[in-house]
């Protein structure tokens, strides 16, 4: 009798699994409004039709989710689809655990992303490993009621100009002009991108695992001591300077004027604002002389893990398929503040009602400064261990601030450390050939 | 005693493969792989030989971290015994209010070492905090986001305030058992309450201050973890990067197995030593016998 019930209890949940539906998982990390935006398309996909059911797993950060995926990999225990940001790119390509979606899916259109978009994901010889999903770009916000309340009409454009209007909000009696947090993707990264310097050799790595770095003999390194000196003048200030403590609050709540953000905030800083101020978002600024180039592209992709059976492998095209779907790309970013990285979804919200509506505001200028002429060097970042170089870039540019050390000293370590680091993934990965 | 020569043995088995699964089978993972370097998602591992030790060992961060482990250890440590050794002294000689003390000095204990760290961070912001109307007085004086030293401080203070408790107990409990005749004999003879502290309390307690040291030394390189990973995140500049934070980053964030098992393995070597040291030169000193 105690078996026949085990039995048929079996039977059941056996039963519900397999008759109706095949179940994956699908990994992320992050979490806010974006999370809320992933889950109801989560929902969307799972009511849409019944061959397939998707349960989304947020991790709470991309962190996390990366470290998760590695225990989960080498314990057999991986979900399919799995979403990373771009600082781990190279680590899984070198992986031999995802499966590049353009040999998935070779039918798809990969053309119709931006070039900007593309380049970050494929590989040196142009095949797309992942599909971009939350994609984002460095941009410039301006909270432009105090801009205009020190006499500012303009939004500055350059950095010249940036400092300019430091001067006079300070002038005015503000005590916040610009704000950061210093973090690498957006003073380093996305500033060498778009004055078209290299961050290194080979490329950034594109043609080569024994690139070195170089960011310490470029234009770069005169931005960075710039941002020291305007710091000590009281134009520009880091987090900790500010009372709220964290740069993107101290911007939202109104204490700081000017910041470089990734469009991904577009939302919460415009939810933030409503009402209390005007906000601005352009292309983050250039230094006067130098031609503007693509920005990289930010945020994160989606990766099919291999090792899963042919029914999950469907189900995953399938999500993949629905979320590049123009529609659903549009709720996204009108949700968040990503920007759509395909040309048919940018000339299906050009051609509806709502193009000049706030909430594809990012889209616009973020294409546009992902679109700007490429060079060689703004391809993207393909560079091993590059989530510990980051690190090493922070700890060694505060001790600069601080005033420990000359910000030129600070990036000549930087360089020391990171090739360290450069030569021992070489090592790590020795005999595995760049993809 | 037992009717069955098996029967303790399966009665320690579930906590034995617990110790197993949890501790031996890790700590054999990392030394292992301290000898190899070791891919991410596992494609592949070399064998380098004592090479990850040689690097780790000629990296000027890592006797950085080493270093600041060591000072957070000493002064972290030595304050979360004298502290609570002070309050313990006060809490036995029956002072006002020595009764509810007792117990409410034992409640930090139940607050997770995550909490601690929040509340701390709060509590030493630079704008709202404690220190808030120091800095008004000297602008900037006081910023554990920008000046490492104070980031270092936060951490000390949280640290300390966290090992309270236990070690509150453990001291107060000591004191607790020694015997009235001795201190009533003590103040006869005329001996003061600094006099009696000295030369009769301490002496006495020297199993339970040994103990709450030993503890301490070993807990303070391993368990500030936690408050470090809610308050400083190791900054700023990596100025209270210790070497237990520096493993996680390396590894966790940076996917660097190989150099973070060989950081493991280096910095279990010293705290067993160091637990041995004291076992084999303080500990033989300690009389505990009354």
């Amino acid at each position: 009798m105690k078996n026949l019930t085990l039995a048929a209890v079996a039977a059941l949940a056996f039963g519900a699994g397999s008759a109706q539906a095949t179940d994956i998982e699908f990994w992320y990390g992050n979490t806010g409004p974006v999370e809320t935006a992933i889950k109801a398309q989560c929902d969307a996909f799972n009511a849409a039709q019944s061959a397939h059911h998707i349960n989304c797993v947020g991790q709470g950060s991309y962190e996390v989710s990366m470290q998760k995926a590695i225990a989960a990999y080498r314990a057999k225990n991986h979900p399919v689809l799995i979403q990373f940001f771009d600082a781990g790119t190279l680590d899984l390509m070198l992986s031999d655990a995802v499966e590049p979606v353009q040999d998935l899916m070779p039918d798809v259109k990969w053309d119709s992303y931006i070039a900007g978009a593309r380049a970050y994901y494929e590989t040196s010889k142009g095949k797309l490993f992942a599909q971009p999903y939350n994609s984002s770009t460095l941009l410039f916000y301006t909270n432009k009621t105090e801009l205009e309340k020190a006499g500012i009409m303009q939004t500055p454009t350059t950095w010249e100009e940036v400092i300019d209007a430091a001067r006079t909000l300070k002038a005015a009696g503000h005590a916040c002009p610009f704000v950061t947090d210093g973090d690498t993707w957006r003073i380093l990264e996305q500033f060498s991108a778009r004055h078209g310097l290299p961050i290194a050799t080979k490329h950034n790595g594109y043609d080569g695992l024994d690139a070195e770095y170089v960011i310490n003999t470029t234009f770069a390194a005169k931005h960075l001591a710039n941002l020291v000196e305007w710091r000590n003048e009281g134009l520009v200030r880091l987090a900790a300077d500010t009372k709220a403590g964290n740069y993107t609050a101290a911007f939202n709540a109104g204490e700081c004027a000017m910041m470089e953000q990734s469009s991904g905030s577009y939302a919460a800083a415009a939810k933030a604002f409503d009402g209390k101020y005007e906000l601005t978002v352009t292309m983050a600024p250039m230094y006067k002389g130098y031609e503007r180039h693509n920005t990289f592209v930010g945020g994160a992709s989606i990766y099919v893990m291999k090792g899963h059976d042919k029914a999950e492998i469907e189900a995953a095209k399938a999500f993949l398929d629905f979320l590049r779907k123009p529609e659903q790309q549009m709720f996204f970013t009108a949700n968040t503040g990503y920007v759509p990285v395909t040309t048919d979804v940018l000339d299906a919200i050009a051609e509806s009602d709502e193009a000049d509506s706030p909430k594809y505001a990012t889209a616009k200028v973020g294409v546009e400064s992902m679109n700007q002429p490429a060079t060689p060097d703004t391809r993207g970042i393909r560079l091993g261990f590059y989530v510990q170089f980051r690190e090493v870039f922070m700890e060694e540019t505060q001790k600069a601030f601080a005033g420990q050390q000359t910000m030129q000293v600070a990036l000549d370590n930087t360089k020391k450390r990171g090739d360290q680091l450069l030569r021992r993934f070489e090592q790590t990965y020795k005999g595995k050939q760049l993809p | 005693m037992f009717s069955h020569r098996w029967l303790p043995l399966l009665l320690v088995a579930p906590l034995m493969l617990l110790v197993v699964l949890f501790f031996y089978i890790p700590v054999f993972q990392a030394f292992y792989w301290s000898f190899f370097l070791e891919q991410p998602f596992g494609g592949g591992s070399q064998f380098v030989g004592l090479e990850n030790f040689k690097r780790v060992l000629s990296d000027p961060e890592f006797w950085m971290a080493g270093w600041r482990t060591i000072v957070f250890m000493l002064t972290a440590s030595l304050l979360a015994v004298v502290v609570p050794l002070m309050l313990a002294i006060a809490a036995d000689r029956r002072i006002a209010l020595s009764f509810p003390a007792r117990n409410i000095l034992v409640w930090p204990k139940g607050v997770a070492g995550a909490s601690i760290g929040v509340v701390f961070a709060f509590l030493f912001n630079p704008f709202v905090g404690l220190m808030a109307p120091f800095n008004t007085l000297f602008p900037g004086a006081w910023n554990p986001g920008i000046d490492g030293t104070d980031a270092f401080i936060t951490l000390v203070a949280a640290h300390v305030w966290s090992g309270i408790p236990f070690n509150f107990v453990i001291l107060l409990a000591g004191l607790r058992s020694i015997p009235h005749t001795l201190t009533q004999a003590a103040a006869i003879d005329g001996a003061g309450p600094w006099r009696r502290i000295f030369d009769v309390q301490l002496p006495l307690i020297m199993p339970q201050l040994f103990l709450t040291f030993v503890l301490e030394f070993t807990e303070s390189i391993t368990s500030v973890f936690a408050l470090i990973d809610t308050i400083t995140k190791g900054g700023p500049g990596g100025s209270t990067t210790l070497l237990v934070y520096k493993i996680y980053v390396d590894g966790f964030s940076g996917f660097d197995l190989s150099g973070a098992s060989t950081q493991t393995a280096i910095l279990m070597v010293f705290v067993l030593l160091l637990a041995a040291c004291q076992f084999f030169y303080l500990g033989r000193r300690i009389n505990y016998e009354r």
